[in-house]
């Protein structure tokens, strides 16, 4: 399909890329490290609870995909290396490469760290046709970034990051208007968006294995079916999608979580580690330059019951001092109430707003002070790196 | 207990009081009404035992005295659905009560009367001071918007009421603005009373009751309520209710003592600038930029994705420096919402100081800037 990367996108209503790096975690850690180059890389927890939050190409022949527990993965390939994640690093990496879209367009919507959609439908008079700018896009992300990435070019969101996934890795897919639908039909109804495993199980019960299927079933029986997503499922099988490709310019939340490889038995353990990330929740809403007004702590207990409890703060802040506090205020109140050991804490910043901020009349003096804490260790941090300071009682103090 | 009323003085006096019932109550008794026909008189009273009301009917005739607790939800939508000029409610020892009108007969079965917990009557000897339905409204409503729904550090969900002798200051804040309100008491107790705070749901049914600026009010403390009587004699209606505990922040130390900038504004022009500045702001971008000059006051804003806004407003006089400062303009709008001067001042030290809004000398609000 790669020969369709000679169509002109000219006269199409709309132009869309969909740009996904490929196994974007483990290529960073390759890229980075001579020696993994070629090798099986899992990147992930290492315990016994640990998951694959990335598998290289070497180790997706051994069958090892992301989010499998990693335990089994070394099952499928034994001799594979894990490393652990630093998302420090790929969130580097993904700033630069968002940089590099808003180059060819300001419509730039990243659906996560190694992922997003270009409009360029406006931008074709300037620097050239669709395929011509993904070709440049993956020409500057090998460049600038020493990495591949695969690009998807189609008159709507849902075809590119069909396209996008075709020739995965390093390919560039075009998947143009016309044709669209006969080009669909003899695809596994899997690769639909919103067609998870038990989705297919509901449409194989009826017959419906491919797009071509659903194409040729009748609109008013499949839509009795399968309701409102039926609607949905019935125009994507001919590839038509109109949603718009939205700048998300507020990330819904800002958060941490983590799972214990042992049960933590004691409170002020995981209040300890509670308290960590409520400190790099602070800073990362520095960095980005929000401020949140709602805290969420997440507990998970062995048995895999969860609870979560929120509170909303009395201004938006991005304060480390008040994150910490209202963070332990909610985590005290639960544990007061009898505390059980816990697998998983988590904690997350919500309510995000951007902007200018409203200063308080009472706590003039502390924010202040504490603004200025706040500040110079986020310069000492970005100088000496993520150890080299933080509140006392960081659990990864040492490292 | 058997009478007639007006409808039109029944419609209003139950209004009133059922501003105080609870919306959402396990307690069947606090969800109705309570009448009382005594004396030729008949007494409407609500709680939902955090505030209590007592309200007198006018225009009633009754001809059996008795005690009724009918539930005020229906009782209000009969009433109100009603287009007769008189209805009679006659209510039985099973406290069935009858509602008829000129072609209509409806029965709700009411409670038990002795199951409401009743309100707390007016103590006459405890009064603290006495002033009228007019200043004591004033003052309500030039401080009550300022306050907080909720804050995890202060009690601020409720107005501050502090008399030194015969003068008299309320005091709101969210912890961003703050409303000082001064008035006279027409007479006063010995000496200063305490510092009470009194919750925000109270002084909004309290306004309700001061309608007649020439009403005399008078304040009374007991325990941990404060008790409002409006009106004389056996007119007077009665609001308790508790008051807020905890402390309210330390809200002299945060009223600027010096300032080196002040401007002089027609409050009419200044609330047209702002409101319009205010368009082009959103959720996110909660704040307009005040460029304040000799001559002009350039008030400009911007909407990510929308568009921006300049406005200028020709200054009546200003003293000191240029000076570029922010503000959400919700909380500039609020105040000039309430301020009935045809003149405001606008005291300012800094950008990151807050700023004084003042109109007369009664009147004093202080409000942190945002940071742009």
């Amino acid at each position: 399909m790669t020969g369709d990367a000679t169509t002109s996108t000219r006269g199409w209503p709309r132009t869309i890329l969909h740009v996904d790096m490929d196994a974007f975690y483990a290529s960073v850690e390759q890229r980075d490290n001579p020696e993994l180059r070629g090798k099986p890389v899992l990147v992930g927890g290492r315990g016994r609870r640990g998951v694959v939050g990335a598998a290289s190409y070497e180790a997706r022949r051994f069958g090892c995909r992301s989010a499998m527990p990693t335990g089994q993965a070394l099952a499928l390939c034994p001799h594979a290396i894990v490393v652990r994640p630093r998302f420090e690093r790929y969130r580097a990496d993904s700033d630069a490469l968002m940089a590099i879209l808003e180059r060819f367009s300001p419509l730039v919507q990243p659906i996560s760290l190694d992922e997003a959609f270009v409009d360029v439908t406006g931008s074709e008079r300037l620097l050239g046709d669709g395929v011509a700018i993904a070709r440049d896009i993956r020409r500057l992300v090998r460049a600038e970034l020493s990495l591949t990435c695969s690009v998807g070019v189609a008159p709507n969101k849902f075809v590119a990051k069909l396209a996008s996934d075709l020739e995965k890795p390093d390919g560039l897919t075009v998947l143009p208007p016309v044709g669209l639908a006969a080009r669909l039909a003899p695809l596994a109804l899997e690769r639909m968006w919103g067609v998870g495993p038990v989705a297919a199980e509901a449409l194989h019960r009826f017959g419906f294995r491919t797009f071509g299927d659903v194409q040729r079933a009748n609109r008013d029986d499949f839509v009795s079916i399968f309701g409102d997503s039926g609607e949905h499922w019935y125009e994507l099988s001919f590839g038509r999608d109109d949603r718009p490709v939205t700048i998300e310019r507020t990330a819904a939340s800002v958060g941490h979580e983590q799972t214990f490889g042992e049960d933590l038995r004691v409170a002020a353990e995981v209040e300890r580690h509670l308290l960590a990330q409520a400190e790099d929740v602070a800073i990362r809403l520095r960095r980005k330059e929000l401020k949140a007004t709602r805290l969420t702590v997440k507990i998970r207990f062995g048995d895999f019951k969860t609870i979560s409890r929120s509170t909303t703060l009395d201004s938006a802040t991005d304060r480390t001092d008040v994150l910490c506090d209202a963070a332990r205020k909610l985590f005290r109140a639960w544990a007061a109430n009898g505390f059980r050991p816990v697998r998983l804490i988590g904690c997350t910043a919500g309510g995000l707003v951007e902007g200018p901020s409203q200063l308080g009349l009472f706590d003039v003096d502390r924010s202040e002070k504490q603004r200025a804490v706040d500040h110079a260790t986020d310069l000492i941090r970005a100088k000496f790196g993520k150890g080299s300071i933080g509140r006392a009682g960081r659990p990864d103090a040492d490292e | 207990m058997k009478l007639v009323c007006d409808r039109i003085a029944l419609s209003d006096a139950l209004a009133l009081a059922s501003s105080v019932v609870p919306t959402r109550t396990t307690a069947a008794a606090l969800s109705c009404l309570k009448f009382v026909a005594r004396d030729g008189l008949l007494t409407i009273s609500a709680t939902d035992t955090e505030i209590g009301i007592s309200t007198p009917v006018a225009s009633v005739s009754i001809s059996d005295e008795g005690e009724a607790l009918i539930p005020a939800d229906k009782l209000n939508q009969i009433v109100r659905a009603s287009e007769d000029s008189t209805l009679s409610i006659d209510v039985n020892a099973k406290n069935v009560a009858v509602i008829k009108g000129q072609d209509s007969t409806f029965k709700i079965f009411g409670h038990e009367p002795r199951e409401f917990p009743g309100v707390q009557a007016f103590p006459a000897s405890k009064i603290e001071f006495e002033t009228t339905a007019g200043m004591l409204g004033r003052l309500i409503h030039r401080t009550l918007f300022a306050t907080a729904v909720d804050n995890s550090r202060y009690a601020i969900n409720g107005v501050l009421v502090d008399r030194k002798g015969k003068k008299v200051r309320l005091v709101a804040t969210d912890g961003r603005r703050l409303a000082v309100a001064k008035g006279e008491c027409t007479r006063a107790g010995d000496g200063d009373a305490p510092q009470c705070i009194v919750p925000t749901k109270a002084l909004n049914v309290l306004g309700k009751l001061l309608s007649d600026p020439d009403d005399p009010v008078a304040v009374a403390r007991q325990d941990n309520l404060l008790i409002v009587r409006v009106g004389e004699g056996a007119d007077a209606a009665t609001l308790a209710t508790r008051l807020v505990e905890g402390s309210f922040p330390p809200f002299e130390d945060v009223i600027p003592k010096e300032h080196d900038k002040r401007v002089t504004f027609d409050a009419g022009e200044l609330t047209s600038a702002v409101r319009r500045a205010e368009i082009l702001t959103n959720e996110e971008s909660k704040g307009i930029r005040m460029a304040f000059g000799a001559t002009q006051l350039v008030l400009s804003s911007r909407a990510p994705e929308l568009g921006e806004a300049e406005i200028t407003v020709d200054v009546e006089k200003y003293e000191g420096e240029p000076m570029e400062i922010g503000f959400n303009p919700k909380f500039i709008m609020d105040v000039l919402k309430v301020i009935d001067s045809p003149q405001v001042i606008i005291e300012l030290k800094a950008p990151n100081k807050p700023g004084v809004i003042k109109a007369g000398n009664d009147f004093t609000y202080v409000v942190m800037p945002v940071s742009l």
